[in-house]
């Protein structure tokens, strides 16, 4: 039978891998809309149409908004290029589009075009119908004028670039934690710490910058800043590894405890909840920069973070070791593993991925929050479990984290995208985790059954 | 083996299709899908966050902005940022996505909000406040502390909000009519973390230092200030601590409706209720209820309902090329025993 084994292992990644393809195709058929282009290949494709439809000698103003430019620029060049008087370009807010187009009349006889797009023409009332009737008898240059916008074509919303990207830098923070809680949670353990370590972590960067000199400090003063929040969160990891490896205290109770210790020492060091604000704009840039290929630098970091646990966790006796403690601790010490020195190390790479998170939420908004990070524990451990990670502890994968992370952004965001409520939204996740779960235990059951008691150990 | 595991992954993904496809009920979203789907000439969407809708303040303004709305040939949607920043920012990248027409925000931070401004702004998108203000530091004007002032966030392009300062200022107000001549100890529930609610502090103790001024006898003295969180849990646990340790308490300043229930319910177990004066703000119906039952002394009420009418009227003149105040402050109204006696929304 065990030639079996190795396929239902598999299944159960391809479950989680098809789940995610079918919410995706689900939520790319739900958001299948009418797409109104603005950008520079909508304004070149304009402008072809409107060279080949209108006679020669017509003038035509060009009106958008100020970040339109490059659909503003695309559509002027195209029509200088074709001989199509442009009478002017407007880039601005529709308060400006009177004076503009009185302006531009003085620079040609007659306007005979508006070429704009569909979202400047269908929002802007000073462009609707009746608006335009009263400038149109206004200003006699344009009495004959035509709004024009670029062909529409229809796209999911879900599968546009920004939202892919958007959606996979949202889940950044939180997916980066997550593969500090499949380590502690393989071990058969717990850390609801993470939530208010992020807290802490973006309150402890923020002071240090100020420190070194805030709007000015260097990038290797703003590496140091960074350093040393992951480094407090580190040690606050090793605190609760400590309380649990030699005194035995469970480790739900004591990251309980380091969570409100966190969180005081927090708003402690801000004094106050008011959040903390951070000038600098090189580090800003951290989380919103991007560095490689368009990429948001968090979905760089969060990638290279999980090429790096893989390794870890299928490519070294560590990786094992890490296995073996949350199988059969008792087992694992009496083969040789160092077994608490196993729990140290997952529990302060967990403390110190939180507190990474927490650097990079402090970048992405400028600000250091003592009450950031409420309830992300739950949000972690729920990628974690809905990845497939069992929390008996033993078992779980990387990847199925990733996926798991996955899953949750991009059910977020289809149902903000599909305008499901708030409160359907809470009982969509809640019914995720618990059939999740559920899925494990039919998956292990399955798994006994075919494979006899003598195989339990992973 | 197939045959074992599917049922389970289909079991998953359909309780997942069920729960995402059971939308568009009646209710104050509505589907911007409708916008593509049929021809009439919608304006577009104009998209609200609100800070948190299981608080009835935003509830409103959603109901009337979304009404407002579509009056005005705009589709609506209302989102729940369940207050949190990071909630809110990923609602606002997914009106980006979209492609709406106008966005709405009641931040849940007047700073932390601005990254997402920004973004929006960088798309296109004007964006619109109601009730916090989004602000950044004036540059160079960082006093001793390090703390600069700041000023209205220039890429927003219009905020309605209530003059939270001046409903302090009538909270205040009511407070010395109350102590009278005698004066006495007042307790403050305040939420720093909510700028409005700062605000609100401000002017009351503007008006309690004023009363104070050159005054022997009578004086109205704050024994404390203690963060209730806005939250009528909170504002029970700080205010049963708060009449531990003053036995002769006067009055209790809350600057809003939830902290100051939970206040009564500390004042009423401690037999204290018909001793302590309370304060609040808002007007909620709940706080409208307590000053009829004699609770809540008076309330500076808010108008979240004209907020969510005013914004569209902004909204509209934008659009229409037209000149608009950039910031609209709605000042409150106090509201006492003798308006809730009139009112038929109460019991």
């Amino acid at each position: 039978m065990s030639y079996r084994l190795p396929k239902i292992k598999h299944l159960s990644e391809y479950g989680t891998f098809f789940v995610l393809i079918l919410l995706c195709i689900y939520f790319s058929v739900r958001t299948f809309e009418e797409k109104h282009p603005a950008d520079a290949s909508a304004g070149r494709s304009l402008a072809e149409t409107i060279a080949q439809t209108s006679l020669p000698g017509k003038s035509v103003a060009i009106i958008a908004r100020q970040s339109d430019e490059a659909f503003a620029n695309a559509l002027q060049e195209t029509l200088e290029g074709a001989n199509v008087r442009v009478a002017g370009v407007f880039l601005g807010q529709p308060i400006g589009v009177r004076q503009a187009l009185r302006d531009f009349s003085k620079n040609v006889d007659q306007i005979d075009l508006i070429a704009t797009h569909r979202g400047v023409s269908q929002s802007w009332g000073v462009l609707s119908e009746e608006t335009l009737t009263t400038i149109k008898a206004d200003i006699s240059a344009l009495e004959n004028v035509e709004i024009r916008v670029p062909q529409s074509y229809h796209w999911p919303t879900f599968l546009e670039n920004t939202n892919i990207l958007s959606v996979l830098k949202q889940m950044s923070v939180t997916a980066i934690i997550a593969i500090g809680m499949t380590m502690v949670i393989i071990t058969a353990g717990i850390d609801l710490s993470v939530g208010s370590l992020i807290a802490l972590s973006s309150i402890l960067v923020a002071w240090s910058i100020e420190l070194l000199g805030g709007a000015e400090a260097s990038i290797s003063e703003l590496v140091l800043a960074a350093t040393s929040a992951v480094l407090g969160c580190a040690l606050l990891g090793l605190f609760s590894a400590t309380m649990i490896t030699r005194f035995g205290v469970p480790a739900f109770i004591v990251t309980l405890g380091v969570m409100e210790i966190s969180r005081g020492l927090a708003y402690k060091i801000r004094g106050g909840p008011s959040p903390y604000r951070i000038d600098s704009e090189s580090f800003h840039e951290l989380a919103n920069g991007s560095l490689v290929w368009g990429i948001p630098n968090p979905v760089i970091i969060m990638i290279l973070l999980y090429a790096a646990a893989y390794f870890l966790m299928t490519h070294t006796a560590l990786g094992r070791y890490i296995y073996a403690v949350g199988g059969n601790a008792e087992a694992a010490r009496l083969s040789g593993i160092p077994v608490k020195r196993v729990l140290l190390f997952v529990y302060i790479i967990c403390a110190a991925l939180a507190g990474l998170g927490g650097v990079m939420n402090a970048s992405l908004f400028s600000v250091g929050d003592a009450t950031s990070g409420r309830g992300y524990e739950l949000l972690i451990i729920a990628a974690v479990v809905v990845g497939g990670t069992s929390l008996m502890g033993g078992e779980g994968k990387m990847l199925g984290t990733l996926l798991g992370a996955l899953i949750l952004a991009v059910i977020r965001n289809g149902m903000y995208l599909t305008n499901v409520d708030t409160f359907t939204q809470m009982i969509v996740f809640g019914a995720l985790i618990l059939a999740a779960v559920l899925l494990d235990q039919l998956k292990n059951r399955t798994w006994r059954k075919h494979s006899g008691p003598n195989s339990s150990a992973v | 083996m197939l045959k074992n595991q599917l049922p389970y992954f289909i079991v998953l993904a359909i309780t997942i299709l069920i729960g995402c496809s059971s939308e568009q009920e009646p209710g104050p979203s509505t589907s911007a899908n409708s916008s593509s789907s049929s021809a009439t000439a919608s304006k577009g969407t104009i998209a609200y966050s609100a800070l948190n809708l299981t608080n009835p303040f935003f509830g409103i303004i959603g109901d009337n902005l979304t009404t407002a709305a579509e009056t005005a040939g705009f589709d609506a949607v209302v989102d729940d940022a369940k207050g949190d920043v990071k909630t809110q920012v990923e609602q606002i990248e997914s009106y980006i996505s979209r492609g709406v027409a106008a966005i709405v925000i009641s931040p849940r931070d007047r700073l932390s909000i601005n990254p997402a401004i920004e973004k929006s702004h960088e798309a296109g998108i004007p964006v619109f406040t109601t009730d916090l203000m989004s602000v950044v530091p004036v540059k160079g004007s960082e006093g001793e502390d390090g703390e600069p002032t700041y000023e209205p966030n220039p890429l927003v392009v219009g905020h309605v909000g209530t003059d939270n300062r001046q409903g302090g200022v009538l909270a205040g107000t009511a407070m010395v009519e109350v102590l009278g001549e005698t004066g006495g100890k007042v307790f403050i529930l305040d939420y720093p973390s909510a700028n409005s609610c700062v605000l609100r502090v401000e002017g009351f103790m503007e008006v309690i230092n004023q009363h104070n001024e050159g005054r022997e006898t009578g004086q109205i003295e704050i024994v404390g200030k203690q963060d209730g969180n806005g939250d009528m849990n909170v504002g029970y646990e700080v205010t049963a601590a708060a009449i531990q340790s003053n036995q002769d308490l006067a009055a209790i300043f809350a600057i809003n409706d939830p902290s100051a229930l939970g206040g009564i319910t500390a004042l009423t177990e401690a037999g204290k209720a018909d001793q302590v004066t309370v304060i609040a703000f808002d007007g909620q119906i709940e706080g409208k209820q307590a000053i009829k039952d004699g609770k809540i002394y008076a309330d500076p009420i808010q108008f979240p309902d004209q907020m969510g009418r005013l914004v569209v009227q902004k909204i509209q003149k934008y659009m229409n090329g037209e000149e608009f105040d950039t910031i609209t402050l709605i000042p409150t109204v106090l509201y006492t025993k003798a308006d809730a006696d009139n009112d038929p929304e109460l019991k």
